[in-house]
């Protein structure tokens, strides 16, 4: 194995945490039982890597199958980096049929037409997500694996998740993805974050969603909790109209982990009482950016305890309803 | 003689005085009297009064309600009002009456008919907003069971228009919206979306219930939208070796396949007459009751 490989290795090991690494070995492929048994994991992990960087030379493994541990590690944990949504746009006639050996074979023959030296994985996870693996070269050099692009994608939906891309290989990446799915673009959903659940959920809807009912109030038990009688809720009604229209603008249960939002303004600055920035012709610049750990159960709890207005302005639930927390406003809209 | 009288307020004194005093508090007591009768009689007027006009105003109701019902079921029976010639005091309402009298007609067996179409397990329609939207709940259901409940929010504008809806993005809503009649004939387009709907939730049901019963059998390959599934097989006997079935269901409004395709190891096996009724059995019947069927003639493990 040569220099780079191991440091590939090393790199790959520091990254993962400790209490992950057994699971993770466990999982991969070349590592066999007895070998796994044989390494003592409550060694400090320099000294398991030296064990590694032996064992793997031993077998002779390449980058190749170091990749692969790195993929299974970055499957189980995918909530780290920045990832970005983006949209396939006009399907072509045989877009919903699309099945998965057809895709596989159209983005690796895409995308090595496009760029001679590159690597590509492509696995199937088992909740029908497609993960691929990119490691860039170009015509001169070998495909760099310290900087690797990850996409996900499920068939037969027109969303994308990426994270790793740099802008150089981006109109490289979009055009061999949009090939392979037969549609006709590709663009930005204007959706990022540090965690893909939360922005896959977001885009496919897959958080519980409320809608208005004939029967709003679930159905009474007929032995109820007795309450304290002496506690009396004053405008219960009020209370209960404004956890619906929370609930409707972002939704019920565990919200997708959001953590931005941010509003870019292009529009005239109106304030009169300011007056040398009234009146300019060109729109005042500014950006709004709300941020939080999980910034969709904020802004529910803001509209739920009345600290913002209802009914909920369509700037914030545009969140939710575009799948988007990247908007620029305007004079005209957003 | 002395002739005690007792009053319960005042102190009898006797002679002209006295008797004068007396003949005041009659006097007064009987004013009270006739003020109480006369405001008594004042209540019962009133009451009077709004009783009639309560039954002024049912009596309308009433006359409403017959001519709406016998409106309703002249619609019911023709799906057109005829030309009303029995009753006379009609007629003097005019037109108007006769034209608000149909639309109610109509609104009601609107109604009706969508409370039976929710009764079947069809969708059901709720107005939000105080009438500027609409909210439609498509039900889906598959061999008697119901699922999932999609909903979709639509704004009453000059055009049609979905703002919000949890449909899972594989279903083609914005093809059916684009190149369909929603904006024409909306119950054409919910019933094709329901169709697309209930054939996905009656295919996932029958993987769902494939993994759960028929633990034997591997899906070695399936997608969201539940159109291409390839099992593997464990054939009994000698020559016990990995047997593919691929299905594929190209209509997606459908819960059967349209094409079934068997692999084998054994390569006379998929020629063989057992196994080529078995194709046809895929093709006919849900996958979780032909692969009971089958079980039963020894077919898979």
């Amino acid at each position: 194995m040569d220099d780079s490989t191991n440091r590939i290795l090393q790199r790959l090991i520091r990254r993962i945490p400790s209490q992950m690494f057994q699971t993770m070995l466990g999982k991969w492929a070349h590592l066999s039982r007895e070998d796994l048994h044989s390494l003592d994991f409550t060694q400090p992990k320099w000294v398991l890597t030296e064990h590694l960087l032996a064992h793997c030379e031993e077998k002779g493994l390449t980058v190749k199958h170091i990749t692969e541990l790195e993929m299974i590690y970055i499957i189980e944990n995918p909530n780290q980096g920045m990832w970005h949504g983006f949209q396939l746009l006009d399907a072509e006639e045989d877009a919903p049929s699309i099945e998965l050996t057809q895709f596989k074979e159209q983005f690796k023959a895409n995308l090595t037409e496009l760029i001679r030296h590159v690597s590509i994985k492509i696995k199937k996870h088992t909740d029908e997500a497609i993960w691929i693996r990119v490691a860039w070269g170009d015509n001169f050099t070998k495909p760099n694996h310290l900087k690797p692009t990850y996409v996900v994608h499920h068939l037969q939906t027109p969303y994308v998740f990426v994270t790793g891309l740099t802008s150089k290989h981006k109109p490289l990446l979009n055009q061999a993805l949009v090939l392979a799915t037969r549609y006709g673009s590709m663009k930005d959903a204007h959706l990022s974050g540090r965690n893909l659940t939360a922005i896959r959920d977001l885009l496919m809807r897959q958080y519980q969603q409320v809608f208005p009912t004939k029967h709003p109030k679930p159905l009474q038990e007929k032995n109820p909790v007795p309450r304290n009688p002496n506690i009396e809720k004053e405008q219960a009604e009020n209370t209960e109209n404004r956890l619906q229209m929370a609930c409707e603008a972002f939704g019920d249960g565990t919200l997708p982990q959001l953590q931005k939002a941010v509003y870019k303004l292009e529009t005239k600055f109106r304030d009169n009482s300011n007056k040398t920035l009234t009146g300019r012709e060109e729109p005042f610049r500014g950006v709004v950016e709300f941020a939080s750990t999980n910034l969709l159960e904020s802004l529910r709890h803001c509209v739920s305890s009345g600290m913002a207005s209802t009914p909920v302005t369509p700037l914030l639930s545009s969140i939710t309803q575009k799948g988007r927390n990247y908007f620029v406003i305007t004079d005209k809209g957003v | 003689m002395l002739v005690l009288i007792y009053y319960p307020t005042f102190v009898l004194s006797p002679g002209v005085l006295g008797h004068l005093n007396m003949l005041e508090m009659e006097a007064s007591n009987l004013k009270q009297q006739d003020l109480r009768q006369s405001s008594c009689e004042e209540e019962l007027n009133a009451t009077l009064q709004a009783l009639l006009r309560k039954r002024d105003q049912l009596q309308v109701e009433i006359k409403a309600n017959t001519s709406l019902q016998k409106m309703r079921s002249l619609l019911d029976r023709t799906g057109v009002p005829c030309e009303r010639n029995e009753d006379v005091d009609d007629q003097e309402d005019g037109s108007d009456n006769s034209q608000l009298l149909l639309m109610m007609a109509k609104h009601t067996q609107l109604k009706d008919l969508l409370h039976a179409h929710h009764l079947i397990g069809g969708y059901d329609v709720l107005q939000t907003r105080k009438g500027k939207g609409v909210c439609v709940s498509l039900a889906t259901a598959y061999e008697g069971v119901y699922l999932e409940t999609y909903n979709l929010e639509i704004d009453l504008g000059s055009n049609l228009r979905i703002c919000r809806h949890n449909i899972p993005p594989f279903i083609p809503l914005e093809r059916l919206v684009t190149q369909g009649n929603m904006q024409t004939d909306i119950r054409d387009f919910l019933d094709t979306l329901s169709q697309y709907l209930n054939a996905y939730a009656g295919r996932k049901q029958q993987l769902h219930l494939t993994k759960e019963i028929h633990s034997s059998v591997q899906v070695a390959e399936s997608n969201a939208l539940c159109t291409i599934l390839v099992l593997m097989f464990t054939v009994p006997g000698e020559k016990a070796g990995a047997t593919l079935c691929t299905l594929q269901y190209a209509d997606h409004t459908q819960c059967l396949p349209t094409r079934v395709n068997i692999q084998s190891e054994d390569t006379a096996l998929a020629s063989s007459p057992q196994w080529k009724k078995n194709q046809a059995l895929l093709l006919e019947t849900p996958l979780h009751t032909a692969l009971v069927t089958m079980k039963k003639t020894g077919s898979i493990a």
